[in-house]
């Protein structure tokens, strides 16, 4: 399966949602795809925020996005730039930060630049999960 | 520069006083050292100063009488130099002896102490910036070996695998844990707001670092916690402080021994004490330990500046910091810092 295609959206089932990972590392973005998976969302992968943004372009899938999980260290892009990088182009998805910097400070910004969960690696799955199924309800809730 | 904007110097004594005044004339690019005289041919200074190939001699009559001097500076401390060099000086050659080169050399010497503590603050915040980069580089892989053993553990139900892979679990776990404490570690030179902070959770989180203090590891812990003793301070120095103070105590009892932790609540004001059964602390040192530099560590083993640091803490959060010790029996110190600003 190559990095960018995107599981289970034409299998037949429901899906729980569709999540864009990013992360230059390709084992993040696949244990995180996996977890994902399980849990019946479906996975666009990218390596940083501007391959992301020409994948799910590319799929037309633009308007499906339901939530993106980022790093925020990025070759060219660094911690709220990559933020307001996304809000740009999806004003209204949910992010979700999953880096390997336990840094307060870093977190309470995002938080406040409307970041839905600051999460440091290592995650647990069900800690991923749950994170996920939380800011995709706060989503529904928030009726965008 | 011009010869005449350069002032040509000599320095009389070549002890303590004579070190530093070569060490700071050296670097200012508008003085000239003509020569170092002292009577003592193995004075520190002199072997110096012939490294630097400035002129050097015991003879000081014939350093003072030189042409073209614009200033002698006497740090001998001997009085009787006074007259000699008044005796055989040109007239138009000025100097500086006395108490006005005592206090020249103070000044160098507090100089030169400001900037190696000035260094020392820099290296502990390189060594955070360092730290906190190694704990990312570590989590990442960190992230991928847990989660796909997790992931294992899902997908098989085969208790020989599930065993092995909780073991593989259970390791990445304590890396994380390690991790965890060098960020903590590290965190503590980069905030400065005072919050409220709950002490009992940041003696634990210290303990956790200060375990590493010594390789041998035969230590009794103390525990006895007030209930929501909460100090106003900023929770990365109060860290610093408490890390320090254990791993003192820790070493003092060379890794055996019982370390006391307690912690109570009196009239807003949170009190924390760190005991522990070690070498003790003599008396006519007690009052050094404060003191900048001041280190019975071995060369290259302790900055001196641990304490002094410790104290420079409390005392800005309007703290009091107490130790009592006896040879032999152990060091107490106790911290007492307010609850609320005032």
């Amino acid at each position: 399966m190559s990095e960018s295609q995107t599981a289970g959206m034409f299998s037949g089932r429901e899906s729980e949602g569709l999540v864009l990972v990013v992360d230059d590392e390709s084992d993040v973005r696949k244990v995180v795809r996996m977890t994902l998976e399980k849990s019946g969302y479906d996975v666009v992968e990218a390596e940083d925020g501007e391959k992301a943004i020409e994948e799910i372009k590319k799929g037309e899938n633009s308007i499906l996005l339901n939530l993106i999980i980022t790093d925020i260290r990025m070759p060219n892009m660094n911690g709220i730039d990559v933020i307001n990088y996304y809000k740009k182009e999806w004003p209204s998805v949910p992010i979700i930060v999953l880096t390997g910097f336990p840094d307060v400070e870093m977190s309470t910004t995002m938080l406040q630049h409307g970041v839905s969960d600051y999460l440091v690696k290592p995650v647990e799955s069900e800690k991923l999960r749950a994170s996920v199924a939380k800011a995709l309800e706060q989503r529904e809730v928030r009726g965008f | 520069m011009s010869n005449q904007d350069r002032t040509t110097v000599v320095i009389l004594g070549a002890g303590k006083g004579g070190t530093a005044l070569l060490e700071l004339f050296t670097r200012l690019p508008g003085v000239e050292i003509a020569g170092i005289a002292d009577q003592d041919a193995s004075a520190p200074a002199l072997q110096h100063a012939s490294q630097l190939g400035i002129p050097i001699t015991q003879d000081l009559v014939s350093l003072i009488s030189l042409q073209g001097i614009n200033l002698i500076v006497n740090v001998t401390g001997d009085p009787h130099l006074d007259l000699l060099v008044a005796a055989h000086k040109h007239p138009e050659t000025e100097v500086l002896g006395g108490s006005a080169s005592k206090v020249l050399w103070d000044f160098v010497q507090h100089a030169s102490q400001i900037q190696s503590q000035l260094f020392q603050t820099e290296k502990l915040a390189g060594m955070g910036t360092f730290a906190s980069g190694i704990a990312h580089d570590i989590n990442n892989p960190l992230y991928i070996l847990l989660a796909f053993a997790e992931n294992i553990l899902e997908e098989t139900d085969d208790p020989r695998i599930h065993e092995q892979v909780r073991s593989i679990i259970e390791a990445g776990k304590r890396i994380q844990g390690i991790c965890q404490n060098i960020t903590r570690y590290a965190r503590a030179t980069n905030t400065d707001n005072a919050i409220a902070v709950e002490v009992n959770e940041k003696l634990d989180e210290a303990l956790n670092i200060a375990r590493y203090a010594t390789t041998l590891q035969d230590l009794t812990i103390v525990k006895s916690f007030g209930e929501h003793v909460e100090v106003l301070v900023n929770p990365g120095e109060l860290f610093q402080v408490l890390v320090n103070l254990m791993t003192n105590a820790i070493q003092a009892m060379e890794g055996k021994g019982t370390l006391t932790l307690s912690t109570s609540c009196e009239n807003g004001v949170g009190k924390i004490s760190i005991a522990d059964t070690g070498s003790g602390i003599p008396t006519e040192n007690l009052e050094k330990i404060f003191d900048p530099f001041f280190t019975t560590k071995p060369l290259g083993q302790g900055t001196g500046l641990g304490l002094h640091n410790v104290k420079t803490i409390i005392k800005k959060y309007r703290g009091e910091l107490r130790v009592e010790s006896k040879v032999g029996k152990g060091t107490t110190f106790s911290i007492e810092l307010p609850r609320s600003p005032k």
